[in-house]
């Protein structure tokens, strides 16, 4: 069996985040050293748990694998009634703002055509994303600061068991095929919202917003958005872990690392959706 | 320095061997600490809450780095400066820990927490693991059903389950952090029993970190006094009980004022 060191990290070298960044007690040196120091953890966090990811694929079997559903049924399963919800929501607001701006135009007809290209593209990975940070990622730095306050850590790494490998990975599998699925769920609850939206509000038919949408979304789209929803899964589950497992020992060490994780996901969230749709505006090869 | 009756012990298989041990390397807590526990003793390291225990055990076993010292277990040596990893990966598999509170994991039934280290270090088979599992639970007195979490047993019954967790690799010394704190007289009293049953069986060397009195009146072998993150006295109970130190008097005289 494969098998990670230990690393040296483990060991004392670990420094627990304060809350200075939300109580607004900060200075330039400290700052900059903390961010060095938040960076190389997550790095670490990221590169472990990578490694682990490609070993639950090639072990489907083993004892880790049984984490990954649970995790799936959590993260994934349990987002569900939020995400259809929010996602009929968002595709009913998507349909008026277009609308409203199309009218000055006198194009409002067209507005089913922005909806389902802009839902599949930007919208729905990235309502899913962040649907999926408010309501995983303080339960996830939580989790993990709970179980770091309580011992449980330490017990992992005093019987030799990475904690990346047994507590991070398996959340990155789970996010990795939750996040992906959700969009696809959420692209489509957002068109449904918008057909709503379209044929009960604006007094376009059904048959005239399906045409529309038909147009308008090609399978590269929807490529793109799920490829963007990886993304967002991957920084959700290392930022949030990272936040977890980097507490020290204080009562109101687990709130605020679930605050810290909130934060910091939504900013890492928002920079990589930023920096993808950069890339893609400046590199159109690359578009899937 | 230490009111010594028998230092070092003179057992020839020391589970345990610890020389001038000082740390964290950021910022020291615990100072010069030097324990012997040969195999099949009991030491109780005794002091009150923030005398250095916790940290002292969290560098035998080298979740801290320490700023100089020695560690050496069952005859192995382990530098605390400079843990490396393979070292540490030798280290953490003789040795068994009980950290206060129990430290299971709450997401996973009883039966896998006792799994875990079988399954990762001995390369068992599901089923193998399993059956171990249930056995080393039997050997604790605790019987679950597969889908048992940790959190529908009381704080005894995870106890007991934390140390069948921590025998599973046969360790040659376990480490106990207030192994019964906050169990009622009779709970506490049987998991002594089941302890040191255990101990006799397989054979290992116990360090008891407690500031509770009552394990002073179980059958320990030695008692160091933990205080300010230095020993300041060790002995046996009768000979510590003798002692005008006020420190050690305070703590081992504790029990009667109660």
């Amino acid at each position: 069996m494969m098998s990670l060191p230990v690393r040296n990290s483990d060991v004392g070298s670990r420094t627990p985040r304060s809350s200075t960044f939300l109580t607004g007690e900060w200075s330039v040196g400290t700052g900059v050293t903390r961010l060095g120091g938040r960076f190389l953890s997550r790095g670490r966090v990221a590169l472990g748990a990578l490694h682990w990811l490609s070993w639950i694929i090639v072990s489907p079997r083993s004892v880790v694998s049984g984490g990954v559903a649970r995790e799936l049924d959590t993260l994934g399963v349990g987002a569900l009634r939020l995400v259809g919800s929010a996602s009929i929501l968002v595709g009913l607001i998507a349909t008026f703002q277009v609308a409203y701006q199309l009218k000055q135009y006198g194009a409002e007809s067209v507005s089913a055509l922005a909806i389902g290209w802009f839902a599949t593209r930007e919208v729905g990975p990235l309502v899913v994303a962040l649907l999926v940070v408010t309501r995983s990622a303080s339960a996830i730095a939580g989790e993990f600061a709970a179980m770091t306050s309580g011992g449980e850590i330490d017990a992992l790494r005093v019987m030799g068991l990475d904690p990346v490998k047994y507590l991070v990975a398996p959340k990155l599998a789970a996010l990795f095929v939750a996040l992906p699925a959700l969009t696809v769920i959420a692209d489509g609850f957002i068109t449904f919202g918008g057909w709503v939206g379209t044929t009960l509000f604006l007094g376009f038919n059904s048959r005239f917003y399906l045409e529309q949408i038909r147009t308008s979304l090609s399978t590269s789209d929807i490529a793109t958005g799920v490829a963007k929803s990886l993304i967002f899964g991957f920084v959700i589950a290392i930022i949030a872990s990272d936040e977890g497992l980097s507490v020290d020992r204080r009562v109101t060490a687990i709130g605020e690392a679930a605050s810290r994780a909130v934060v910091y996901c939504l900013l890492g969230v928002l920079a990589a959706d930023t920096l993808v749709n950069a890339i893609l505006y400046f590199i159109p090869a690359l578009v899937l | 320095m230490p009111s010594s009756t028998s230092f070092p012990p003179s057992s020839s298989e020391r589970a345990l061997e610890v020389h001038h041990l000082t740390g964290p390397a950021s910022a020291p807590i615990i100072f010069e600490i030097e324990i012997f526990v040969a195999r099949g003793e009991t030491l109780l390291v005794l002091g009150p809450i923030q005398s250095g225990k916790s940290m002292l055990m969290r560098h035998l076993v080298g979740l801290e780095c320490a700023a100089s010292g020695t560690i050496a277990v069952d005859g192995e040596a382990f530098d605390p400066t400079k843990p490396e990893d393979k070292a540490l990966r030798r280290l953490r598999s003789r040795v068994g820990v009980l950290f206060e509170g129990s430290a299971l994991l709450r997401r996973i039934s009883v039966l896998e927490n006792v799994e875990l280290p079988l399954l990762e270090h001995e390369h068992s088979s599901r089923a193998h693991a399993r059956d171990a599992a249930r056995e080393l639970l039997a050997e604790v007195g605790i019987q679950v059903d597969d889908d048992t979490m940790p959190v529908q047993l009381g704080r005894a019954g995870q106890r007991r389950v934390a140390l069948a967790r921590a025998l599973a690799l046969k360790p040659r010394l376990m480490l106990l952090d207030e192994p019964t704190l906050g169990l009622d007289s009779p709970a506490a009293h049987e998991f002594d029993e089941t302890l040191h049953a255990v101990q006799k069986k397989y054979d290992f060397g116990i360090v008891i970190f407690s500031h509770e009195i009552r394990h002073a009146y179980t059958p320990a072998n030695q008692i160091d006094v933990l205080a300010g993150g230095r020993i300041v006295a060790r002995g046996t109970r009768e000979s510590l009980l003798r002692s005008d130190d006020p420190v050690i008097h305070g703590l081992l005289h504790r029990r009667e004022r109660e």
